[in-house]
């Protein structure tokens, strides 16, 4: 096991609390903790291909960071109209 | 140990620190706006991460795509720290710009 391999190891505990968060804090909240989620899972695919040297690994993240975004502000655009 | 794996290594634990940081401020700070804070920190993390791994493997195919990430994370990051306190704002305190156009006509009247 090398070192990028641990940091994504250490990385992918970290989203345990970002889940929890999601599932029983309030909805604004639960929208934070997707925020800081995505960027995690985004960082955890990167630290995984350097680690494993496989390509694909990286091509996740490069569709994921710009999809996180736009769901994180779809998430926030409807959560303003919803009272 | 080449200087190459010294300076990758310590770029991977400042990323890595920062954003366990990060979470581990999400997870005490209790108000929605401090925890704010913390969205435009993490990606500062992912960009050493990727400045890390470009240090690393050099500009391979991997490398500049993890240092296209870490640019458009650390981008976003502001972005969304915008869009997410404007939508907070207006859920908890309603259209702003309503308002502003009811103080004008006040004040025309």
């Amino acid at each position: 096991m090398n070192e990028w391999e641990i940091a994504a190891a250490a990385l992918g505990c970290a989203l345990i609390p970002c889940i929890l968060i999601c599932l029983l804090a309030p909805a604004p909240h639960g929208l934070l903790a997707m925020e800081i989620a995505g960027v995690l899972t985004s960082t955890i695919l990167m630290l995984l291909s350097e680690g494993f040297d496989r390509q694909p690994f990286i091509d996740l993240a490069v569709v994921l960071a710009p999809m996180s975004l736009v769901g994180s502000l779809m998430f926030a655009r409807l959560m303003e109209r919803s009272q | 140990m080449s200087w190459r794996t010294i300076v990758a290594t310590v770029l991977l634990i400042a990323g890595a620190g920062l954003e366990l940081i990060a979470v581990l401020g999400l997870c005490t700070l209790r108000d929605l706006y401090d925890r704010l804070h913390y969205v435009g920190l993490v990606s500062y993390g992912a960009l050493l991460i990727a400045v890390a791994i470009v240090v690393h493997s050099s500009f391979s195919l991997i490398g500049d795509k993890a240092l296209f990430i870490g640019v458009f994370l650390v981008a976003s990051g502001p972005v969304l720290a915008h869009t997410t306190i404007r939508s907070m704002l207006t859920r908890e305190r309603g259209d702003w710009r309503s308002q502003i156009d009811d103080a004008a006509r006040d004040e025309r009247s």
